[in-house]
């Protein structure tokens, strides 16, 4: 399982809210694909997959305000079969 | 004029260029039809007419990615998109929204004598009891799009069938405060100008973009 962390935002910025999640849980997601959209202030900032995988746990849902450093959600990753070609494990 | 949706399209284009490293820092200017804009996060909650209403006005309606809440484009309003890579600015949302204050509040003091500040805990850019600029940028991969918006000579009217970024605002624009016009070119230069000095650019003209009715 991997973890996706709410990153540093910036000098004096220690929480977020969560706006828009591109992917539901149980679904694919791809490594550096627009995972889901935080706000604070002004600004939208788009957290990536950080591998790719199957979305399992969201931590922080919508309208939820996270501090920095929390877990947004986790992702169980695909395996990388000898021959080079992904499988996705069984969860 | 740009219809926003457009903008919006090359904002996206340029940002992934710049992710991929094929391309270099680019700011897109440009005017609207009339447009309203909504967030993901505000919705329509602070849209005060109903969407027949502001098709009969000829407004487009349009949800959008960046931060903040609703707020109206339109002609008399030049916006600035600035598609920035932050990784060379600090990786600092609010500080590169500082700066976007600054690109505007230090030519409107220093050229035309106009007492612009900010507000405290707020965004944007005020001259008086009128909020004259407004920001609101979206992040993806740390290359920031969307911006700021200027109003120079906007119709007012328009942002009474909104509460402008969820808040109770008085709306104006720079020519409200002189007799002679000034121009949105001339106003438009100073900003650039400041701009290249705030984020330490050289700027280098893209024909092929201005061709299409944005420029830098």
């Amino acid at each position: 399982m991997v973890k996706v962390f709410l990153p540093n935002l910036g000098e004096g910025i220690t929480k977020a809210t969560v706006s828009y999640w591109y992917a539901e849980e149980g679904a694919a997601v791809v490594e550096g694909a627009e995972l889901v959209e935080v706000s604070t202030d002004k600004a939208t900032f788009n957290v990536p997959a950080p591998c790719s995988g199957t979305l399992m746990g969201i931590a922080a849902h919508e309208g939820d305000m996270i501090e920095v450093g929390a877990v947004l959600a986790t992702i169980e990753e695909d395996t990388v079969s000898e021959s080079g070609e992904q499988e996705a494990e069984e969860a | 004029m740009v219809p926003y949706a457009e903008a919006l399209a090359l904002q996206k284009q340029v940002a992934e260029d710049i992710s991929r490293g094929v391309c270099g820092h680019t700011l897109l200017v440009c005017q609207h039809p009339a447009v309203i804009t909504y967030s993901r996060k505000g919705g329509r909650r602070h849209i005060l007419v109903s969407p027949e209403e502001i098709a009969r006005r000829g407004i487009a309606l349009c949800e959008t990615d960046r931060g903040g809440d609703v707020t109206y484009h339109g002609p008399g309003q030049t916006v600035f998109y600035p598609v920035f890579d932050l990784r060379e600015f600090g990786q600092d949302l609010h500080r590169y929204m500082r700066m976007l204050e600054e690109v505007v509040i230090v030519p409107l003091r220093e050229h035309f004598g106009l007492n612009a500040i900010r507000r405290k805990g707020l965004r944007g850019v005020w001259v008086g009891p009128y909020k004259i600029a407004f920001i609101g940028i979206a992040v993806r991969k740390w290359v920031a799009y969307h911006g700021l918006s200027l109003n120079i000579s906007v119709d007012r009217e328009a942002f009474s069938l909104i509460k402008p970024c969820g808040l109770d605002v008085q709306v104006g624009s720079i020519n409200d405060f002189f007799k002679d016009e000034v121009s949105s070119e001339t106003i438009c230069d100073m900003i650039l100008e400041h701009l290249k000095e705030v984020f330490q650019f050289e700027v280098v003209q893209n024909q092929d973009i201005c061709e299409k009715g944005l420029k830098w």
